[in-house]
């Protein structure tokens, strides 16, 4: 059953499941009208606006009953892994074990702008010391403390070196708390001098060798820390299968960007396909349902693409997006301004490009978790995304600042001037806190600022 | 002599005089952010100054920066992008227990070794090392010891000298001062100060207090172990790496509860009765320690943040400070 794309609000969202479900449209176990997750108190959804292809209500399903799953694992006897900062390495191989599930509890980020600070995380952060001038991944000591959302896990794992500041500073404190922490190093990845024999890692990063035999020193602790918790060995084969399961992740996305960015008129909304990017990093906890889901949802985008449909004008400004949003609402407003999303950069690059398959798997993820753009310098990561721009022909960027992250404070200004060496395009610096309402029409007017640049841009062009 | 500057205290200055160049480690002054040639919104006013000071700096020949917090890891990238100097950036991991985290330090000092030859530095022999080491030595005992009967102002000027200037010159500031006995005994905590900064603990003994334990990061906290004399002339490069690496306890850390094991033999020892905790807004490493510190210890603990632009926060501090010795009394 496919209708016209557009983007539609919750309540006609349980108007078309409705309809959906009579047509006998199949919905997976966790599947259901949208609308009662605001039961569970996630009011942002409310005021957001969906998708309205059934690709997208199983999508947002997904999303929206991870922590069921994970309370359902732990009942089932799995041992539940919490990984943190790493964003996309760890989980690889932790969902190579049949008993072991594995989530970032940094996604508790999200949890003020979903329950619309409902939740009083932020406020139990605050109480530990923790408190706004620190980025909103605050949350997740709250989440610790009222055990209220995830299951509490058997193991935490957290990298840290050249990560940002207030994370490790984070999980410190939750350390301190009494919650143990096995600790991992990724240190800062730089090019290789002239007496070093270097490593191309993906993304087109490079690195020196002994960084890379480093990390992978680093990943054996932790594959040793997950043999022990989940009472199994994990040898090179199926590892190397996890490595081609994720593989097959990042595939999907590949081509699902690839659609979403370059089609005359997007196929596909900007909040929707965040999600769907945001799946790449521990498979919402179901590593074989990820893959489902994103086959329906790229099955989707590439119908429309087929059939010249989308959701958008074709006129739309098209921008590269750097960071991600603590405000899924900011997402919605973008599209409301006249632009749309060509290319992201949501700091998890790393978990989008593929795995080398063709190495020894332990030091297939140590080249992987080196290309993490956080890792990097700000200069590496902003030639990244001028390669992604060109890529996708993005006529603007908008750097998205995350309040009070330590990164955020430098690395805008380098970005946006190499961004600006290269492309003759504006480059907008935004800031998103959990909740954007009292700042709606700052921002608002900001992004339409952005969006007629572009529009008188292409305009000069004509003429 | 070429100088090579820098501010992170887990840099051996030893390593650096030993390759035959100057080494000195950077007391800051305060920038105004207004004047500040990139946006100073979230950044921490330490790495603003140092970001000047590398940019204006005559002396240097080279800059050595090191990844202990974020900020300053991303400084690397200004510096790098608008200095013509040379710029090392140098890996100082967070993790400590591992022998792949030491070994990590030690290949870094090594790498260093290697951007300190590129500035006409000469790589030392054992001995070489290990006399330059045994003088530090010497001479960083003897500023430790002049806390007895310095001044906190002369106390943290004498050791900021010591990082600046080496053992030659900062050795005699500390002599021949009358021995500090009355005031309440107190220990500030904290990351690195700058020069204005040192008003601090004027204002502390002016109004009844006495610092008995600098352990910020430019005071005592910021100093290596002192090294064994033995193990030195063997192997003194091991040794040199074991003093920084391990001997230095930092909030960064991961876990740092070796810092609060250093505290609370340091605490204890000097009979510390009040902790004034010292940090700068945007610094998350140690923000979050703060919290954690006041639930870890039953002493007082007042904290002092600051922008460090601005005479209203000096102020505001000194207020502050008077009112937290006003109840100690």
């Amino acid at each position: 059953m496919r209708d016209m794309p557009k983007q539609i609000t919750l309540e006609e969202w349980d108007l078309r499941y409705e309809q959906l479900k009579k047509a006998g449209k199949y919905q997976p176990a966790y599947g259901g009208p949208l609308g009662r997750h605001v039961e569970d108190g996630d009011q942002r959804l409310l005021r957001l606006r969906y998708d309205n292809s059934a690709a997208a209500l199983r999508l947002w399903n997904f999303l929206l009953t991870e922590e069921d799953r994970l309370h359902e694992s732990r009942m089932a006897g799995r041992k539940i892994v919490g990984t943190m900062k790493d964003l996309g390495t760890v989980p690889v191989m932790a969902y190579c074990f049949e008993n072991i599930v594995a989530f970032y509890p940094d996604g508790a980020w999200w949890i003020p702008c979903v329950m619309e600070l409902g939740a009083g995380l932020l406020q139990i952060a605050d109480s530990l010391g923790i408190d706004e001038s620190f980025c909103p991944v605050r949350a997740m000591l709250g989440a610790f403390v009222t055990g209220a959302h995830f299951p509490i896990p058997d193991l935490l794992i957290c990298s840290v070196g050249a990560t940002c500041d207030d994370f490790s500073a984070i999980a410190q404190r939750l350390n301190g708390l009494g919650h143990p922490i096995l600790w991992w190093e990724i240190p800062h990845r730089r090019n290789p001098e002239s007496n070093e024999t270097g490593v191309n890692l993906p993304g087109g990063y490079s690195a020196p060798k002994c960084q890379v035999k480093f990390v992978k020193s680093q990943l054996h602790g932790i594959k040793t820390a997950l043999e022990d918790l989940a009472g199994e060995k994990l040898d090179e084969q199926k590892l190397f299968t996890g490595i081609q399961k994720a593989n097959q992740v990042r595939r999907l996305l590949a081509e699902l960007r690839q659609l979403a960015f370059t089609a005359e008129r997007c196929p596909i909304p900007a909040l929707e396909m965040l999600i769907a990017e945001m799946l790449a990093i521990h498979f919402c906890s179901n590593r074989q349902e990820t893959i489902n889901v994103l086959k329906e949802l790229l099955d989707e985008v590439k119908s429309r693409v087929r059939d010249c449909k989308g959701i958008l004008n074709v006129d739309a400004a098209r921008i590269f997006w750097i960071n991600p949003v603590a405000d899924l609402q900011v997402m919605n407003l973008l599209e409301d301004c006249g632009g749309r999303i060509c290319g992201t950069e949501y700091l998890f690059t790393h978990a989008l490009d593929e795995i080398p398959e063709d190495l020894p798997p332990l030091e297939a993820l140590a080249r992987m978790a080196l290309a993490d753009p956080m890792v990097g310098s700000s200069i590496d990561r902003a030639q990244r995304i001028c390669h992604d721009i060109r890529l996708f022909g993005a006529e603007a960027v908008l750097i998205s600042r995350i309040p009070g992250a330590s990164h955020c404070a430098l690395e805008g200004r380098v970005i946006s001037e190499i961004v600006r060496d290269k492309f003759d395009i504006p480059v907008l610096e935004i800031e998103v806190p959990p909740v954007t309402d009292s700042m709606r029409p700052t921002v608002r007017t900001r992004l339409e600022a952005l969006v007629e640049t572009v529009r008188a841009s292409r305009n000069k062009k004509r003429i | 002599m070429k100088t090579v500057i820098y501010t992170c205290p887990y840099v051996p200055a030893e390593w650096i005089v030993a390759h035959g160049l100057r080494a000195s480690r950077l007391l800051l002054d305060r920038v105004d952010s207004a004047s500040m040639f990139i946006r100073s919104e979230g950044v921490c006013p330490f790495v603003r100054s140092f970001i000047s000071e590398v940019m204006n700096n005559k002396e240097a020949e080279g800059v050595i920066v090191t990844t202990v917090c974020d900020q300053m890891r991303r400084a690397f990238d200004i510096i790098v992008r608008k200095c013509e100097l040379p710029v090392f950036l140098m890996n100082v991991p967070n993790t400590w227990q591992s022998l792949a985290s030491q070994k990590l330090y030690i290949d870094e000092l090594k790498r260093l070794g290697r951007f300190l030859k590129g500035l006409g530095g000469k790589p030392p022999s054992n001995d070489a090392l290990a006399n330059i080491m045994l003088e530090y030595d010497a001479s960083r005992a003897t500023v430790l010891a002049s806390i007895e009967y310095s001044s906190a102002r002369q106390y943290a000027e004498a050791i900021t000298a010591f990082g600046r200037d080496g053992p030659n010159r900062s050795v005699n500031r500390v002599t021949g001062i009358v021995p500090l006995t009355d005031g309440i005994p107190l220990a500030i905590v904290g990351g690195p100060l700058m020069s204005q900064d040192f008003a601090l603990f004027d204002t502390i003994e002016q109004t009844g207090g006495r610092i008995v334990l600098d352990a910020t990061e430019t005071g005592e906290r910021g100093i290596c172990a002192r090294f064994d004399r033995r193990r030195t002339h063997e192997d003194s490069f091991m040794e040199l790496a074991n003093a920084y690496f391990g001997g230095i306890q930092d909030a960064c850390r991961r876990p740092n509860s070796e810092l609060y094991k250093w505290l609370q033999q340091e605490l204890t020892t000097r009979g510390v009765q009040g902790i004034i905790f010292h940090r700068y807004v945007c610094c998350d490493i140690w923000h979050a320690e703060l919290k954690r510190l006041m639930d870890w210890t039953d002493l007082p603990v007042l904290d002092i943040d600051t922008a460090g632009d601005n005479e209203t926060d000096r102020y505001r501090a000194e207020n502050r400070i008077r009112a937290f010795l006003e109840m100690l009394q």
